[in-house]
């Protein structure tokens, strides 16, 4: 059979995945018009549109084992109801209950209720694929741990994840009420940011001036390559002289103004912010050191922006710019002259300094470092956003990249807990399916 | 019988895709909210159509441009005009594809937290803010309060507070450690799921939530004279032997206990401090209970170290297996009962991980 494209324009099939295609499937996905079809019909449809979702990997056999007629559903209980009434009230009167006095204003007057849930239907239909949400793969990716649920699959068969602190390499693991998974933090990084910039190429020269990067159209989403086309275009081998030059003198600029922010006295950094801008000054003047020289050891001019980029923004957060500097030495001997009097003024200080922690904080938090498979400093991927929530029957703790699957999901009267792109017709019809009389 | 689509027998394929390939009029949204009516592809529209592959630069590349039918057009369209759902870094709240580019043509009303625009039953709700974690687990480990009345106070599942407590132990130990910690990660989330700060008074989830028996689904009629004072309890007991009344089944019985004293005329303040109390107590048994129940496990077993293995050694008793000798918790091999255990291929994936 011919392998069909996973995320296709010309068959609406949504997955669980945050991509791009996927977004737009799921914004022209609309519950087909069934009229004119038989039952059956209507069932094989909504199975294998609801299939394509939920856990599509996973073989038809083995979801028909897992799936359960049972539907898992809760209602809260008030406690102030249940202090007050002790349940009888509901069987006064001829069976059907208590009322309250006739109201000439409330006709729907009712007696005493529980009233801790929504007056709603319980959508127990859009429970159809509940089982699925057990396994683990498909826990991780609800989790937002991996983009989608195949990558949540290959994380767990690499070995990056350990649910209860031992390690499980079965992405079908079925989660039990309490049990705490934890997925490798860089796996989930890799996952979740945006990709590498991919290795640019050394290509010939052209004589033809370069027209892509105009060409290039924003819609495709390929921005990226069309940056990276821009900068290709700028770095020609041609200027390289006067662009070295010209990293050289911002290079130095840089290294002065974080050479500055160690030597403040005003400034108290702590001890590891002061590590890092030491070890910031040390990189500058090596990378320097080298720029002088000829051949191999000469740092690329690729490397020679990722650390100016790095360094700029880290200085720029920390509004040291030349102006800045001024304005803080004046604050300085004023201070020293009014003997701190000036409150507002030192006030003002004050919350720099807090910027500045902060922002010498985030950036060691989230440090450019080549080392790793994805674009650093860390950034959420395109696309995410849409796809961005986490149901209720998890607990997670981004930080630790780990989560507890607190119980089963449920349905409640007007929500069900199931993510499901579906309308309630086409689960009813998919449950169906699955009830085997057909 | 069903109209036939002509020229084809009934195979499902051709079915599924004339009936997928939506009609423009209910694909394209509303015309309040839609979006911008496109231009006619004429010579002035500035993307290529047909004649200029899109992929231009890359013209090494073997691969074939994707022709520009009219539904890669229109997702063109649609990555064009929903270009704030892109850039997740730059949003500062959850964005759901329900909010911005989709109306629906049924007049159906679509939500914000909506994130399948379809299912108006599933919504993306609140998590707990990294603050509301940290509150909790200090309540919880610093304050000493019982788990069951910081479960009450903020409205949180008592599962849920101990989850919080037990992944914040391990954040704490691994700050403590030095480990680098996914600091970035957690706050683009913190943008883009929607986040709950918890207070006293505002309510997170359910905290009552009793699990609806499947013996208690059917309609019962039960004969019963008009005067019997027909309790809850008393309707457990009709649905079944073992259907506990919700009282019994509740995960905070005492918070009921305290309404009904409150109902009864004791102030709060006094109501609540007896709440705090029960519910520790009830907590102490709990924890006595589990640790007697360790102490009498470690009591049976016979730990014997090797250099190598830690061997243990447990009494079991031979005959407890069940009426018909098939008990499933029964140990060791018994005649008629085939074991499993080294057949070839046989793949166990553990049932749970303690």
């Amino acid at each position: 059979m011919r392998q069909r494209r996973f995320h296709g324009l010309k068959r609406i099939r949504v997955r669980q995945t945050w991509n791009k295609y996927n977004l737009f499937n799921l914004w022209r996905l609309r519950t087909p018009p069934y009229l004119w079809r038989t039952f059956f019909q209507q069932k094989w449809t909504a199975k294998s549109l609801t299939r394509g979702y939920h856990g599509e990997h996973i073989k038809e056999h083995r979801w028909e084992r897992m799936f359960s007629r049972r539907l898992l559903s809760a209602v809260n209980m008030d406690p102030v109801y249940m202090a007050q009434h002790d349940g009888s009230e509901q069987a006064a009167g001829r069976g059907s209950g208590l009322k309250t006095r006739p109201d000439p204003d409330n006709k729907h007057a009712v007696g005493p209720r529980n009233n801790a849930n929504m007056r709603l239907a319980t959508p127990y239909m859009q429970m159809a694929y509940a089982p699925m949400e057990r396994r683990l793969d498909i826990a991780i990716f609800r989790a937002l741990f991996a983009s989608s649920a195949r990558q949540a699959r290959q994380f767990v068969l690499h070995g990056a994840v350990t649910v209860n602190g031992r390690k499980m390499t079965h992405p079908s693991y079925l989660l039990n009420p309490g049990d705490m998974f934890q997925v490798e933090i860089d796996k989930v990084m890799l996952g979740t940011g945006k990709p590498k910039p991919a290795a640019k190429t050394q290509r010939p020269p052209k004589s033809a001036p370069k027209q892509e990067a105009s060409d290039v159209d924003e819609a495709d989403a390929d921005a990226e390559a069309a940056e990276s086309e821009a900068t290709e275009a700028v770095s020609e081998p041609v200027d390289v002289e006067a662009l070295t030059k010209q990293h050289q003198a911002t290079l130095k600029e840089l290294k002065d103004r974080a050479q500055e922010a160690l030597d403040a006295q005003d400034v108290r950094l702590r001890a590891k912010q002061k590590q890092s801008l030491r070890k910031f000054v040390h990189d500058i003047k090596s990378t320097m050191s080298r720029t002088g020289k000829r051949g191999s050891d000469a740092p690329s001019t690729s490397e020679l922006t990722d650390l100016e980029a790095g360094l700029s923004s880290m200085l720029e957060d920390l509004s040291l710019t030349p102006t800045q500097r001024q304005d803080k030495a004046r604050q300085a001997q004023q201070q020293k002259e009014g003997g701190g009097a000036d409150n507002n003024e030192h006030a003002l200080t004050k919350q720099q300094l807090e910027l500045l922690h902060d922002i010498m904080d985030r950036h060691r938090e989230n440090p450019v470092d080549s080392s790793k498979p994805y674009a650093t400093p860390w950034k959420p991927r395109d696309w995410m956003a849409p796809f961005a929530f986490i149901p209720r029957y998890l607990e997670v703790n981004p930080r630790i990249c780990a989560a507890v699957y607190l119980r089963h999901p449920v349905a409640r009267p007007g929500l069900a807990e199931v993510p499901t792109p579906f309308s309630f017709n086409i689960s009813q019809l998919a449950f169906n399916w699955y009830l085997r009389r057909r | 019988m069903p109209p036939r689509i002509p020229g084809g027998g009934c195979r499902p394929q051709q079915l599924l895709t004339s009936l997928e390939a939506p009609t423009p009029s209910c694909t394209l949204p509303a015309p309040a909210l839609a979006l911008r009516p496109r231009q006619p592809p004429t010579a002035s529209s500035s993307r290529p159509l047909s004649t200029t592959p899109r992929c231009s630069s890359k013209t090494e590349s073997t691969k074939p441009p994707p022709q520009l039918t009219r539904v890669r057009r229109k997702f063109l369209d649609f990555l064009e005009h929903s270009s704030m759902l892109r850039k997740s870094k730059v949003l500062k709240e959850p964005t759901y594809l329900s909010n911005n580019v989709v109306t629906r043509s049924e007049g159906e009303v679509v939500q914000r937290d909506m994130p399948f625009p379809n299912n108006p039953y599933f919504r993306s709700q609140s998590v707990l803010s990294a603050v509301s974690r940290e509150r909790v687990w200090s309540e919880v480990m610093e304050g000493g309060m019982p788990i069951k009345a910081v479960a009450a106070k903020y409205s949180v599942d008592v599962r849920r507070v101990t989850a919080v407590v037990r992944m914040m132990e391990i954040e704490k130990r691994w700050e403590r450690e030095g480990k680098p910690l996914a600091y970035a990660y957690a706050r683009s989330m913190g943008h883009l799921v929607p986040q709950h700060n918890v207070r006293a008074e505002s309510k997170f989830e359910p905290i009552n939530d009793l699990h609806v028996h499947s013996h208690t689904m059917q309609q019962l009629f039960v004969p019963t004279s008009e005067s019997r004072h027909f309790t809850r309890a008393d309707a457990a007991r009709a649905f079944g032997e073992h259907i506990l009344p919700p009282e019994a089944r509740m995960r905070i019985p005492e918070l009921v206990d305290m309404e009904r004293k409150i109902a009864q005329g004791v102030p709060p303040p006094v109501a609540g401090a007896e709440f705090i109390a029960a519910a520790r107590e009830s907590e102490q048994e709990i924890a006595a209970r589990n640790f007697e129940r360790a102490r009498s496990k470690e009591a049976r077993t016979v730990r014997v170290q090797t250099d190598r293995f830690e061997f243990r050694f447990e009494k079991i008793d031979s005959e407890a297996v069940g009426p018909k000798g098939r008990s499933r918790t029964a140990v060791g091999w018994r005649y008629g009962v085939p074991l499993m255990d080294r057949r070839r291929a046989e793949v166990k994936i553990p049932t749970s991980m303690d």
